[in-house]
């Protein structure tokens, strides 16, 4: 247990105060605030525009100002000058449109008058307008109450969902899922980058003191089973000290800017998590990063110097990609046979399970099976990469990923 | 006996790299095991070291299993240089002493003398990467033996090192011995073999051809080196009884005898009426065994 805090400490101190590990983690700051941030940083760099002025000329009996309210964007106004004087307005750049409304066949017609056309947000909010002020217009023809043009046009259908299947305990509620689908992308996306970074780190530090020789006299007091674990787990030590400063920022953003309306916005979402879920989502996150720490020390138990670390690590980069973008796919429909699929494959369960836990209404045997599976995967991978381990680490060969691997079993065994 | 190896056999697949291979180690003595490239020494010094298992045959010390002994009990130099690359060179010493279970105290004090002796007090702070590889080379040789190991394994401790660093570290080993520690070394140079070591194992691919002390094994060739500053002509001495080969080194004849007993015919042939400044009768070195031994067959 001693050599193992040693080898932990070492690892985890040198690589914390290095150079790559400081600018990986602010960058991801700088990302974040960049994301945070954006409207304000949007506002330094692109000139605040005049809000649009447009004249609107209501020739209807009905009256329409109460719908076009003037916001930032666009400032309406209800002249009484004619049309032509409207126009004459627009093209002398006093107006930037006129929307002349009148009434015909029972029905509602707009024109909008430009000189220089509408950008098509612009364009997209006034046509909005437009069509709500004809839903009026088409009301007040039927002569309705107040009450009754109301109703019309504020009720809400009342849905409940019920499932039939009584595998499935209680559907979720579309709040719920949209939660879910929030955290499983979150999760998803935490997954991937880690995996990228700290597969990466893992491999090439193996790969270096193999290479350097160093590894030989660290194996002679330290059994191979204690270096390999203290890689994985100093390795994750760092994923956790790096996902700490990038949450803490992340936290600290959320909650003391925007008057805590972010916050607010968050805690919306949290409050439609179960623990259930969020411990998935964990237990799925922290085995998935384990599983692929023992493949990339092992990848790099393989190699013979640090340069060969990104020849072997390519398949094991392909298989989250893959992962990512499986989960990616679920942004549509999360229940498609593909994702049932990837959710049972260890390398990328932890990627997509948490999105059909969270979005999608599935028996509760399916992420324990998914789960299950992926504990047993690490457990076997740890047993078999530490067999091996205690091969490769001082076998030295060239060639690609199977003719290092055929070359160990061949001088070992 | 310290370190006891018997019949120790290490076999892969379609090759054996160490067969039936016995030697003991005496406490507190210089070992060296000596063969070309290729003939088992790194393979049995894993075997020693447990990074490899043996096939096999045993492996002790001081009659217990090594497997079972304290490993930090064990130094070990590996053939290839290396160390940690970005660390400092002090910072790497303390590490590996604090692996092996020194305290910080005992290793400044370790830390300090060797720097000092071998010259590295400036280099310090230096990561490990800048320093010249003779440097490195003395840093990871100081890293082998910083907890003062009962027993030390040393590969090709001398390659690429100039001959002043090798006197260094001549000397560091015998300080080393001094103190009580076991050594079993390998090394390409007989010269620094026969200068080192009590005893010695001679490997051919994989098998011991001797295994024994170094005077042991010059006796089984017995003094046929006879070394002769004469007037007398090459031709000449090549035609005497007992003569095997003649070659002439500088102003000296070296003559390879058949036997010992041939040398006080030639004596006396030689001292008849020539002029004789110099007749030394030596056992053959640690290198004209060796090549005589091992090379016989590749040469």
């Amino acid at each position: 247990m001693r050599k193992f805090s040693i080898l932990l400490k070492q690892l985890y101190f040198q690589k914390l105060r290095s150079k790559s590990f400081i600018l990986m983690t602010l960058l991801y700051v700088a990302a974040i605030t960049v994301f945070m941030f954006w409207s304000d940083i949007k506002a330094i760099f692109v000139n605040e525009e005049d809000a649009l002025e447009v004249a609107v000329v209501n020739e209807t009996t009905v009256d329409l100002e109460s719908i076009f309210n003037s916001t930032d964007d666009v400032n309406f106004s209800f002249p009484t000058e004619s049309i032509e004087t409207l126009h004459a307005n627009v093209k002398e750049g006093n107006l930037d449109a006129v929307v002349l409304i009148a009434e015909e066949n029972e029905n509602l017609s707009a024109d909008i008058a430009t000189y220089t056309p509408l950008k098509l947000n612009d364009q997209s909010t006034i046509s909005s307008l437009i069509q709500y002020a004809g839903k009026i217009y088409g009301i007040g023809n039927l002569n309705l109450s107040a009450q009754d043009a109301d109703r019309i046009l504020n009720s809400t259908p009342n849905v409940t969902m019920t499932n039939l299947n009584e595998t499935i305990a209680g559907g979720k509620s579309e709040d719920e899922k949209q939660a879910g689908m929030w955290v499983s992308y979150l999760a998803g996306i935490v997954i991937y980058f880690f995996i990228m970074a700290f597969l990466s780190m893992i491999t090439t530090d193996v790969a270096t003191e193999k290479g350097s020789r160093a590894l030989e006299m660290l194996l002679v007091s330290v059994k191979p089973s204690t270096h390999l674990q203290s890689k994985i787990f100093g390795v994750f030590l760092l994923a956790l000290t790096q996902m700490a400063i990038i949450f803490g920022v992340l936290i600290a953003y959320v909650v003391f800017t925007d008057d805590g309306a972010k916050w607010t916005m968050v805690q919306s979402v949290i409050d439609e998590l179960s623990i259930t879920y969020v411990l998935y989502v964990l237990g799925f996150l922290v085995l998935t990063i384990f599983l692929y720490l023992i493949i990339g020390a092992l990848f790099g138990s393989l190699v013979s110097k640090p340069e060969e670390a990104s020849q072997v690590m390519t398949p094991a980069i392909m298989i989250p990609l893959i992962g990512f973008y499986v989960m990616l796919s679920g942004i549509g429909n999360p229940d498609t046979l593909l994702i049932k699929i990837f959710s049972y494959i260890p390398l990328t369960s932890g990627m997509v399970m948490p999105m059909r836990i969270g979005a999608t209404d599935i028996s509760a045997i399916e992420p324990i099976l998914s789960f299950l599976v992926l504990i047993l995967s690490v457990v076997a991978c740890y047993l078999l990469s530490l067999s091996f381990y205690k091969r490769s680490v001082l076998t030295y060969s060239s060639g690609g990923l199977i003719q290092k691997i055929k070359t160990v079993l061949k001088v070992t065994t | 006996m310290t370190l006891q190896l018997q019949h120790v056999v290490k076999k892969y697949k379609d090759f054996t790299a160490v067969n039936d291979l016995n030697f003991t180690i005496g406490t507190g003595e210089i070992f060296g095991l000596i063969g070309q490239n290729g003939a088992g020494k790194t393979t049995t010094f894993r075997m020693i070291l447990d990074l490899q298992d043996q096939t096999a045959g045993s492996i002790t010390w001081e009659g217990t299993p090594i497997k079972k002994i304290n490993r930090d009990w064990l130094g070990y130099l590996p053939e290839e240089r290396g160390i940690f690359p970005q660390m400092k060179v002090e910072e790497q010493l303390y590490f590996f002493g604090h692996l092996r279970g020194m305290d910080r105290t005992e290793l400044k004090k370790e830390i300090d003398f060797w720097m000092n002796r071998f010259d590295l007090e400036e280099k310090r702070n230096d990561k490990a990467e800048t320093l010249s590889k003779g440097n490195q080379q003395k840093v990871q040789l100081i890293a082998s033996f910083i907890h003062q190991p009962k027993f030390l394994i040393l590969d090709e401790p001398f390659s690429g090192l100039d001959p002043v660093n090798r006197d260094l570290l001549k000397n560091a080993i015998l300080f080393l011995k001094e103190k009580g520690m076991t050594i079993l070394f390998s090394s390409h140079q007989m010269d620094n073999v026969e200068e080192l070591c009590d005893h010695l194992c001679i490997l051919k691919r994989g098998v011991s051809l001797f295994s024994g002390s170094l005077l042991d094994l010059k006796k089984q060739y017995g003094k046929t080196k006879l070394t002769i500053r004469t007037d007398v002509h090459q031709e000449d001495l090549a035609k005497m009884a007992g003569v095997k080969e003649v070659k002439k080194v500088r102003d000296e004849y070296v003559l390879t005898l058949m036997d010992e007993s041939f040398a006080k015919p030639i004596f006396e042939v030689v001292s008849n009426g020539s002029y004789i400044e110099k007749f030394s009768l030596d056992y053959l070195s640690l290198d004209e065994i060796f090549k005589e031994k091992v090379g016989g067959e590749h040469a």
